[in-house]
């Protein structure tokens, strides 16, 4: 687990390929839209979530269970892939991981918030990212989002975070905290990247990424109409908008479809732009674009056998199994019956 | 620097005179065994990574890992061929 040597991409896709073939099939997924949340969890037990389920399943049952479970499942894997890579190699992955640590800054902050005990916050945390045991440790005992600010001086968070409080301190609300941390992120997703011919296709994809994300903000901007000022949720590093733009695309939904048509990712969208128009449904158009970006990534995979790709490919696969499984058990606990539960899955 | 240039082509055009080429053929037999030992070094190199990736995740792999990294070595087999043609 280092960024020193040289990167060992034989040796880890050929471990990540075989977990890849562990995921759940379409066939499973059909199976599952069709259990209560105890069959489920069985048959979870029955595969590669063995050793969580049985490690909560005390203190757990149900859907809570499941979802911890899940949780515990994907950062295992995900630290595992870290742990393997050596080299450059580490360096994209752990790219795309800080996602995780974002994740676990922002949960930390709101359990403080809020509140809430620490071992509430600690099943919320996902440990999939590059901050290590204790720095999460020591987070989850910090009493208060001072405390918290100020441990997180020496991560990438710290320049953000620390103008951010001054904000936060004026207006008592998290926004300016949890943004800037988003933001911390994405904008370390491009920097320094280097570019070769392998990479290039990941860069591509971390692109993608942003102007999806990019994309998202803006048409729920539009859709709540609220006064908020777009530019400021804008992420850099992305092709398919520029600042300015994205405030004047955020008042017109439907010029904001027709940029997001043109471009490059038009083909790739055309259903689910096709889809936002006529059923005016934004949480399906937010499930074809992560599906998009699944099959993107997907045929990443093939293009370069040797490189970051397949790796990333396997992430995101994992991670909307993940989401699928949760949407799955949450579905049925509400009762929801199989085909309206299938609607919400991103398969393939 | 002229001088050492002349002096030069006045050793090479000796050594050509004296007939042979600068190593006999034993020894660029052993040589070219001994690049493609290398070659074939490389090439296992990533497959020994992957097999051994492949046999942790699912240890059954083990036989087929073992010859799928075993396979470059036929490149030195076929290159000693050379040192029966030449000894």
């Amino acid at each position: 687990m280092s960024a020193a040597g040289s990167s060992n991409p034989e040796y880890v896709n050929a471990r990540v390929r075989a977990r890849r073939g562990a995921l759940y099939s379409d066939e499973e997924y059909r199976k599952l839209v069709r259990m209560g949340p105890a069959e489920i969890a069985r048959f979870m037990e029955e595969s590669e979530y063995e050793t969580e389920i049985n490690a909560l399943g005390a203190r757990y049952s149900g859907v809570d269970l499941i979802e911890y479970a899940l949780n515990r499942n994907l950062a295992k894997q995900f630290d595992d892939i870290l742990d393997w890579a050596d080299g450059r190699l580490y360096d994209l992955i752990a790219r795309y991981l800080r996602k995780f640590d974002a994740w676990n800054v922002k949960t930390v902050l709101r359990g403080l918030y809020s509140d809430l005990d620490r071992q509430a916050i600690e099943d919320d945390l996902i440990r999939a990212g590059e901050f290590d045991e204790r720095l999460v440790n020591r987070l989850l005992e910090a009493g208060s989002i001072e405390e918290a600010v100020d441990l997180l001086d020496r991560t990438m968070f710290g320049d953000a975070l620390a103008e951010a409080y001054e904000d936060y301190e004026d207006t008592g609300v998290l926004v300016p905290l949890e943004n800037a941390v988003d933001r911390a992120f994405y904008e370390n997703l491009l920097d320094g990247l280097v570019v070769d011919e392998a990479t290039q296709q990941y860069r591509e994809f971390l692109r993608a990424e942003i102007d999806f994300r990019n994309a998202r903000n803006a048409l729920r901007l539009a859709r709540s109409g609220a006064e908020i000022d777009p530019s400021e949720y804008y992420i850099e590093g992305g092709k398919l908008f520029r600042a300015a733009e994205l405030s004047t695309l955020a008042q017109n939904a439907d010029e904001l479809v027709s940029r997001i048509r043109e471009s490059s990712y038009g083909d790739d969208l055309s259903a689910a732009i096709d889809e936002l128009e006529r059923a005016d449904s934004l949480i399906r158009f937010e499930r074809a674009l992560e599906a998009a970006l699944l099959e993107y990534s997907d045929t990443l995979g093939y293009v370069f056998p040797l490189s970051v790709t397949p790796i990333i490919s396997y992430i995101l696969a994992k991670e909307r199994e993940v989401e699928n499984i949760r949407a799955i058990a949450r579905g049925r606990e509400a009762g929801l019956d199989a085909d309206e539960i299938e609607d919400e899955l991103v398969i393939l | 620097m002229l001088e050492i240039a002349t002096e030069f082509a006045n050793v090479v055009a000796q050594s050509q005179g004296a007939g042979g080429p600068a190593i006999d053929a034993q020894a660029a037999a052993a040589l070219a065994v001994g690049l493609a030992a290398f070659g074939a070094g490389y090439a296992e190199r990533g497959i020994g990574a992957a097999a051994v990736g492949a046999v942790a995740e699912d240890e059954d792999l083990f036989v087929r890992g073992l010859i799928l990294t075993v396979l470059p070595e036929t490149l030195v087999i076929l290159a000693l061929v050379v040192v029966f043609l030449v000894g």
